[in-house]
């Protein structure tokens, strides 16, 4: 008992010591410059001059789940065409190559017509159509310079040039030499100026690549696709962001200009650059790049609403692999008031070897190798899943893995958390705030996501405070609102055992 | 007519815009100024008496201390019949906990501060690392201290350990991309190189916390030890708390210089079978070179158009064969990388895909490298190089790496201008000498009946089984023959010119059991200790080693139903596990039990050594995962030496026996002197007195005498 209040009592010290360190984070927002240019756009800077270096992360308000039937995996889609030049990057001659892809999509109209002819397909016709189609894509590409754009950010300096889809939104990101800050410029407003589909059927197959990659020949990518249709039946949190197969093998670049024009505004993006940059001299350079980006209304706010599950729903691949478990309960947006109550369970029942599922199901009862709980799966803009995902060890099923779960969640709902198990949880999660604070790229992608998310940066930091003031009564009313079994969604893999007579390491 | 409409309307936007700006036309026209210097301060670096090196890198932006120790002494040190031991140190010497407290107290009273501290272990090093708020550090070193110097290993954390390193291996063939990386790996070091090692049950079952233990002892010494900090701390207030910290701690053997890396498997085709995939994973290895090489920097350029200039456009964008597609010749700090290209494609295009990666290979050779090529590449890399040390705890890293591999410290400033100067020559010269198709052993897993054309087209091709040996199974050796297709034919002959050398088949055959009397005499720190030994062996399993030593007679039996030590003053006791596998180790080693069983081990003929005057055959032979060498007179079959890795803890790297002296007992002819060396110097000698084979066994010996 005696070591339990000691532990107490320093915990206690340290919390008063961690808010002076907090008082550095005010520090740190008066390095911070916001800013939103006449046509919308949202500019965040951040000065950090210690390296002639800067990152940035644009954030477009607008991801897969802004897809509806027909188009899904047109926003991953995009982030790809984001990477193709404009009208003087990749290009030996824009006004050839706009009238040759021009025939492109005239083309794959008639011919993606022709073959998804639902009744009485001429096979000789659509042949014919396809053929001029790929004719028609040759010729397109003679006026390619291919990847360009992507070496002329290198050439620069850049570093970590990639781009990321998620359900919420899509984020582009790299890091540069802070001497070529006004390139940069140039180049990241190009992307967003105006649309430059070259080669666009050509990254479709490589996105399909990326789709069988990830989703259909992975176990647990094929597992998650399963359990994500099983838990949205309405809202497109439940159709996987890369897309369905039949889609990204039928979109079109004409599709994806529809797109760019209702999401890629202004008003619904915003970019934040954290570095060896002063905002004051920094700020006209943006204003003359990106204020050329043409003003538009912000695109319509999704409709559909995930209605409110009431039944349990299982969804169980009997495949060869090894077992897997999942299991997921709706909870509300990110922007909700209990979100920080969330943030709490979570770090309760995942953070660290202290964490009560590592304890109970890792460390004492040896069934699972991982196991934890967290927030915002797929997304958290709209109402989403606060999912368990555990990987059971050798010897133990998917399914016996749920009883020993729903004991640890049964103790949320029951017991009250310990003040010095609470107290533990907040101080990490300060220090874990402070540990995010010294990467140029870590800042960006932070500051551009809280103010896309909740229109305001500081909200990574307030969030501490909210944390701060969760109580043990707090998180026994949320789980109990959350985790009832009307409300669950199970995810599993359960071995099948090869079949005797497979062949082992057959060949041919 | 709804594409046209709309493709023409967004056409009409970009012309519009476009005008309407009277600002850059082409990016070409943006000036920018120089960048401005960088020039970030050397971490103060202090070297202890004891022979370990600090370095202390102040960064006061954020109230953090961060760092750690990085200790000579990894996965390759292990031996292949534990494999899997680093892994699992590195998990259990922290979850295990130290001395004074137990993992979970440890867990507690760290994370109740947001305090890190941990431990893990890779192929060449271990680590202990820390990161505290830094008012916690003082709180939390004297654990980093204990943990580093005094770890328990604890048992219960060594069985979860092992809990977990049998769900990774239950779990290795799940995923396409791992089983891609582990079995190109081994075809690029052969699968017996300490680079390569994979666990099994059986391996993870055999390791003890003795084993840990004794690792731990073997290599946690001062002077193998690097120690970095980063962070808001005072340097020369860190130093003292540093120095008072270490500055007792005593020196300890040094650890051996990296292990040879093996060599690749055969040029050829390989295949690993996976049903559940519709896209196939390709990889193309070959042996790659060391950090070291003065060709290191030519060899980045040559990486970066290979990347950026062919594959990824060629195969990727332009083709769209494939999302992940990329290689290049890889370096190590003290060992050689591999080369690799990989690329992942659907299983309708694996031929397709594999052409046009290996047509890229070839047009390194081939397809002159452009002076665009070159400027851009060259560009990149230097233009980018700020980012190597845009943050003081990358200088830390960098210096810590420079210090830990023996490197000189201008090595990461210099490298710009070595880049800056790398011409179009000689990157088509390192083309040419590091990139060597014909040497390449092609990967491919997937899912063969969806090939747009059999794998076959390319040539023979070799299944590679990846079932993974159920837990309990005998490990490869023990019961069932090795796999007769490892053990090449040249091999096969000069086994049996040996057996012929020392009496033939038929008399090797009639041997049931031998009797050794010896004289050793071996190195120890306290000088040379004398014994006299006399040993007997009835095969296949039963061992009895009686030992005259100063402090008396020690007797070791090893039977099938158990072993047992008696020693002098103590009684009868188990003989430990690791001592148990040693000495059988040694047995399963000595000519005559190979020469007698050679369906128990694989044979391969690796190379020439000059011993003396003679330009002796180098024979690999392998059981239990453990390769030895013999290196034999081609000309009459004789032994000349034997080479092995050491039992010893004391001892590191190969111990090189070398036999003498030989003389026929009851018609096979033997050595009877032999003398061991180890890192160049003698560390033993033996004389045999006396040879009997097939003696009067007293089997009341074997038993174990009643307490």
């Amino acid at each position: 008992m005696t070591v339990r209040n000691q532990l107490w009592a320093i915990a206690l010290l340290l919390t008063v010591a961690v808010s002076a360190a907090a008082q550095d984070l005010s520090a740190f927002e008066k390095r911070t410059t916001v800013r939103k240019l006449d046509n919308g756009l949202t500019i965040i800077i951040l000065e950090r001059p210690e390296a002639p270096v800067f990152s940035y992360a644009t954030v477009v308000n607008a991801g897969a789940a802004q897809e509806v039937a027909g188009i899904t995996g047109l926003a991953h889609m995009f982030e790809h065409m984001a990477f193709k030049g404009n009208d003087v990057i990749g290009t030996k001659d824009w006004k050839g190559e706009q009238a040759a892809l021009r025939k492109v999509e005239e083309t794959y109209a008639a011919y993606d017509r022709a073959r998804r002819q639902e009744t009485a397909r001429d096979e000789t016709r659509v042949k014919q159509l396809e053929k001029e189609w790929r004719d028609a894509i040759s010729a397109a590409d003679k006026f390619v310079v291919t990847e360009e754009f992507t070496k002329t950010v290198e050439s620069a300096g850049g570093v970590g040039l990639n781009a990321g889809t998620a359900m919420d939104y899509t984020i582009y990101f790299y890091s540069m030499p802070s001497n070529r800050f006004e390139l940069w410029a140039y180049l990241e407003s190009e992307r967003y100026r105006a649309p430059f589909l070259r080669e666009f059927y050509k990254e479709r197959d490589v996105v399909m690549e990326e789709r069988r990659m990830r989703v259909e020949s992975s176990p647990v990518g094929r597992l998650l696709q399963q359990f994500m249709s099983m838990a949205f039946i309405a809202h497109p949190y439940g159709v996987n962001g890369i897309g369905h197969m039949s889609d990204l093998q039928t979109i079109s670049a004409t599709d994806a200009v529809d797109f760019f024009k209702k999401q890629y505004v202004p008003a619904n993006m915003v970019i934040a650059i954290v570095g060896d940059v002063k905002a004051a001299e920094a700020m006209p350079v943006i204003e003359k790049y990106f204020g050329r980006i043409p003003k538009a209304p912000g695109p319509e706010p999704l409709r559909t609403i995930e209605p409110k599950q009431n039944s349990e729903r299982t969804v169980i691949l009997r495949e060869a692999s090894q077992p897997f478990y999942l299991e997921g309960y709706h909870r509300p947006a990110g922007t909700h008031p209990d979100d920080s109550i969330y943030a709490a369970m979570e770090m309760l029942m995942s953070n660290g070897r202290t964490s009560r599922l590592y304890k109970s199901l890792v460390r004492d009862k040896k069934i699972a190798v991982q196991a934890s709980g967290f927030n915002g799966f797929p997304g958290e803009k709209y109402a989403n899943l606060f999912t368990y995902f555990i990987v059971p060890t050798p010897g133990n099923t998917a399914s016996s893995l749920a009883e020993p779960l729903r004991a640890e969640i049964e103790r949320l709902k029951t017991e009250d958390v310990s003040a010095e198990e609470l107290q533990s949880v907040k101080m990490r999660a300060k220090a874990s705030l402070l540990r995010q604070l010294d990467s140029n790229a870590g800042l960006a992608r932070q500051l551009a996501g809280y103010q896309t998310l909740h229109g305001d940066w500081r909200k990574l930091f307030r969030e501490i405070g909210e944390i701060e003031k969760v109580t043990p009564a707090d998180i026994r009313r949320v789980a109990n609102e959350t985790f009832v079994a009307s409300n669950r969604t199970v995810g599993m893999i359960e071995r099948l055992a090869p079949a005797a007579t497979a062949p082992k390491g057959a060949s041919k | 007519m709804r594409t046209l409409t709309r493709i023409a309307i967004s056409a009409a936007i970009t012309l519009a815009a476009t005008p309407g700006i009277a600002q850059v036309k082409h990016p070409k026209e943006i000036k920018f100024p120089a960048l401005r210097q960088l020039t970030q301060p050397a971490p103060k670096r202090v070297q202890l008496d004891n022979g370990m090196v600090i370095l202390l890198m102040e960064d006061h932006e954020l109230p953090l201390i961060r760092g750690g120790a990085r200790i000579r002494g990894g996965a390759r040190e292990v031996p292949a019949g534990k494999a899997g031991l680093a892994g699992m140190l590195g998990q259990s010497w922290r979850t295990g906990g130290t001395q004074s407290r137990t993992g979970d107290q440890l867990d507690e009273f760290l994370e109740s501060r947001a305090a890190i501290v941990e431990t893990g272990a890779n192929d060449d090093s271990m680590n202990v690392s820390i990161n505290v708020l830094s008012q916690d550090f003082d709180a939390v070193f004297p654990i980093f201290l204990e943990l580093m110097r005094d770890p328990a290993f604890r048992q219960d954390k060594i069985d979860l350990a092992k809990t977990q390193a049998n769900a990774s291996i239950s779990r290795r063939n799940d995923e396409a991309g791992s089983i891609l990386g582990r079995e190109s790996t081994k075809l690029g070091y052969g699968a017996d190189s300490p680079y390569a090692r994979q666990p099994e049950y059986a391996t993870i079952a055999s390791i003890t916390r003795d084993d840990l233990l004794a690792f731990h002892k073997r290599f946690v010494h001062p002077n193998n030890t690097v120690l970095g900090l980063v962070g808001d701390f005072d340097s020369s207030t860190m130093e003292s708390k540093l120095r008072a910290a270490f500055n007792s701690w005593q020196r300890g053997p040094q650890a051996p210089p990296a292990p040879a890396v093996g060599t690749g498997a055969k040029p050829g085709v390989y295949f690993v079978a996976k049903e559940d995939v519709n896209q196939s994973n390709v990889a193309m290895v070959h042996a790659g070179t060391t950090r070291n090489n003065p060709d290191y920097p030519a060899l980045q350029v040559l990486n970066e158009i290979l990347n950026s200039d062919r594959l990824f456009p060629r195969i990727r964008t332009q083709q769209g064969l494939a999302y992940s597609v990329g290689g290049g010749v890889g370096s190590d700090w003290d060992r050689p990388g591999l080369f690799r290209a990989q690329v992942g494609t659907k299983s309708g295009t694996t031929l397709q895909a594999i052409s046009s990666l290996r047509a890229e290979l070839d047009n390194l050779h081939n397809q002159p490298f452009t002076a665009e090529e070159l400027k851009r590449s060259k560009e990149s890399i230097v233009n980018a190089h700020v980012f190597t040390i845009d943050s003081k705890s990358k200088v830390l890293t960098q210096a810590m790496n420079l210090e830990f591999y023996g490197y000189p410290k201008d090595w990461y400033s210099k490298y710009p201008s070595l880049v800056e100067q790398v011409t179009a020559a000689e990157v088509a010269r390192v083309a040419k000498k590091y990139v060597t198709p014909d040497n390449i052993a092609l990967l491919v897993v997937g899912k063969d009946k969806d090939f747009d054309k059999p794998l076959t087209t390319l040539g023979a091709v070799t299944p590679i089984d990846i079932t993974i040996p159920e837990p309990g199974a005998a490990p490869a050796g023990t019961s069932k023959p090795a796999p007769p297709a490892a053990t090449s034919a040249d091999g096969m002959v000069l086994v049996k010119k040996m057996q012929d050398f020392v009496g033939g088949k038929p008399r090797l055959d009639a041997v049931k059991s031998v009797r050794y009397v010896m004289a050793q005499s071996s190195k120890t720190p306290q000088g040379a200790m004398e014994m006299e030994m006399d040993q007997t062996v009835v095969f296949p399993d039963r061992i009895r080693a009686m030992m005259k030593m100063p402090m008396g007679e020690v007797t070791m039996v090893i039977t099938p139903e158990g072993s047992f030590a008696n020693l002098p003053g103590m009684g009868v006791r188990d003989l430990p596990a690791s001592q148990r596998d040693g000495i059988k180790g040694q047995v399963r080693q000595d000519l005559v039990t190979v020469l007698k069983f050679p369906e128990r081990y694989t044979f391969v003929v690796a190379g020439t050594e000059k011993v003396g005057s003679i330009n002796a055959t180098v024979l690999e032979f392998t059981a239990e995962g453990e390769t030895s060498r013999f290196l034999v007179d081609p000309a009459s079959g004789k032994v000349l030496r034997k080479v092995t890795r050491s039992r010893n803890p004391m001892m590191q790297g190969d111990v090189i026996t070398e036999y003498s002296e030989w003389k026929t007992f009851g018609g096979l002819q033997l050595p009877t002197a032999a003398t061991a060396m180890n890192n160049g110097e003698q560390v033993g000698t033996t004389t045999v007195k006396s040879v009997e084979i097939n003696p009067v066994l007293d089997m009341k010996q074997w038993e174990r005498p009643a307490a």
